[in-house]
């Protein structure tokens, strides 16, 4: 029996990551707080610990108001223009 | 990199591959993060710091893939079919085509059928759902809707139902993957609600002899198959609802003593309209007793002022109040317009903040509803929805002194669509 199947297909999108770091010496780090608790208290953990590890990083921290609505266009704008990298936290 | 809880990976997966990543770099947590002391987060984020930096610093697998072309054409597939009953669930089932109930099988002749009831070409693309990015082309529309059982004259309403849900202030996504209960409610309204056999009158929300259900079921299937929101690993919902089955109600014009849904919305007679709320499950409000306007709305509101909904928790939250015909005529007896009725909920629907935790308070109204809410003290009165227009009324059901309340996912916003054909006109009772 013939069927059609139902799923759907995904555009293909393809990006190419930008080029890691060796080192956090002098890294400009994003920390994108989803606004999920205690994401903001994990954050500000992770920034003491990597500016004890290597005093010479910068940290760009940002929080989305709402966790299930995509980060604003402004928001990304200013993590790409301040950041070397970005840890994005996602789920609950 | 993405920082994750081991509940989601297969969610962060998926969505790293949909927007062109797959190769993300990912550090996971054990489950669950909120909820729990901070001291023992705080142990987990230590534990991880080594991988977290390692992923931060180490070279990426290189992805780059020449993009490739655009196709969204169906898949069809040869099934067995000598067991024609059993074997062929057993498939869709190992195929994860469906949602667990029997499946009508999607033929050719079947979809050939239904996507001719849609008027517009098999390929015509009406939207992209959301998780997966699923493109949804009628055939594929039309694919679910057989499997749902529903019939072709059924079509424009799910054509008007995926563009309204793929609409961004509906934000299909956050409402796909969320732990809330959330589903998509179809409310359709109009003269095609009779033709078509959309139920408004008693037991709407079901079971009955009318197309509700497959209408309702389609539009899970398309939200299962297409935006590919399978439960557990993509669709999170902590519970889910049975609306999660089907959801779609049609609003009971000819009962309602104000303008309907879509005349508010600024629709003319003629044209049907297919509504899409986030809606988390109906919530009974029983009073068989109050003879005036003000008794019935003691009671909704009283039902209505309850913490734990998420409407409560947003800025922009729309919930939706369905007051049965009697409940209607009894406050529209006094003169009460629907816009009385929205005001007493947002002026009386309220909730004492001291029926909510430190925690809730300090960062959902504190902080979240700032504006609102900042730093006030435990004895305010918290609302439903953040103005009086964002609370929605209808009319829907059948005889009998019950109404409905349908708290929403608060992070979206209803959707109003017109039932139109390829040529922009509406479709129009006569045209089945």
């Amino acid at each position: 029996m013939k069927l059609c199947s139902p799923a759907g297909h995904t555009l293909p999108l393809s990006l190419s990551a930008v080029a890691r770091p060796r080192s956090l010496e002098g890294l400009r780090i994003g920390l994108l707080n989803n606004c999920k608790a205690p994401v903001d208290k994990m954050m500000e953990h992770i920034e003491r610990k990597l500016r004890a590890m290597s005093p010479g990083v910068e940290i760009y921290s940002v929080a989305k108001m709402m966790a299930s609505q995509p980060a604003e266009a402004k928001m990304l704008l200013g993590l790409r223009q301040n950041c070397d990298v970005v840890i994005n936290a996602l789920g609950d | 990199m993405l920082l994750i809880s081991t509940a989601f990976v297969a969610l962060a997966r998926n969505q790293a591959r949909v927007l062109g990543m797959p190769a993300m770099p990912t550090v996971v947590l054990p489950h669950p993060i909120g909820g729990t002391p901070l001291e023992s987060v705080l142990a987990k984020v230590d534990a991880a710091l080594p991988e977290i930096i390692a992923k931060l610093t180490t070279p990426l697998a290189t992805e780059v893939k020449a993009a490739a072309a655009a196709d969204a054409s169906s898949t069809w597939v040869e099934i067995d079919s000598s067991d024609e009953w059993h074997g062929l669930q057993r498939e869709f089932i190992e195929r994860g085509w469906g949602d667990g109930l029997p499946l009508v099988p999607p033929t050719e002749a079947r979809v050939a059928a239904m996507v001719g009831g849609a008027g517009l070409p098999k390929e015509h693309i009406v939207g992209v759902v959301a998780p997966s990015m699923g493109v949804a082309t009628v055939e594929l529309i039309a694919a679910n809707a057989v499997m749902a059982g529903c019939r072709p004259e059924h079509m424009p309403v799910l054509v008007a139902a995926v563009q309204a849900m793929v609409e961004p202030q509906f934000n299909l996504y956050g409402c796909q993957a969320t732990t809330h209960c959330v589903a998509p409610l179809l409310i359709v309204s109009g003269p095609l609600t009779r033709k078509l056999n959309i139920h408004s009158g008693s037991g709407l929300f079901g079971p009955g002899p009318w197309a509700n259900g497959v209408i309702g079921r389609a539009v899970r299937l398309i939200l299962l198959n297409i935006g590919g929101a399978k439960p557990v690993d993509i669709d999170k919902a902590t519970m889910g609802h049975p609306g999660k089955y089907t959801y779609c109600i049609a609003e009971n014009e000819e009962a309602s003593p104000w303008p309907s849904l879509r005349a508010e919305r600024g629709f003319t007679a003629e044209v049907s309209t297919v509504t899409v709320v986030g809606g988390e499950a109906p919530h009974n409000i029983n009073d068989h007793e109050s003879v005036t306007a003000n008794g019935v709305l003691t009671t909704v509101c009283g039902a209505i002022a309850e913490s734990g909904q998420n409407t409560v928790y947003y800025n922009n939250a729309e919930p939706l109040l369905i007051l049965g015909p009697e409940h209607a005529a009894t406050i529209a007896a006094e003169g009460f317009t629907k816009d009385d009725v929205k005001r007493s909920v947002y002026d009386n629907a309220r909730i004492p903040m001291t029926r909510f935790s430190q925690e809730i308070i300090e960062r959902r109204f504190w902080r979240r509803l700032a504006t609102r809410y900042r730093n006030m003290h435990t004895d305010t009165l918290v609302t439903v929805a953040q103005r009086p227009e964002d609370v929605m009324v209808m009319v829907a059901g059948g005889a009998g002194k019950h109404s409905m309340w349908v708290p929403t996912f608060g992070s979206t916003r209803s959707v109003t669509r017109a039932i139109l054909k390829a040529d922009g006109t509406a479709w129009l009772p006569s045209d089945f």
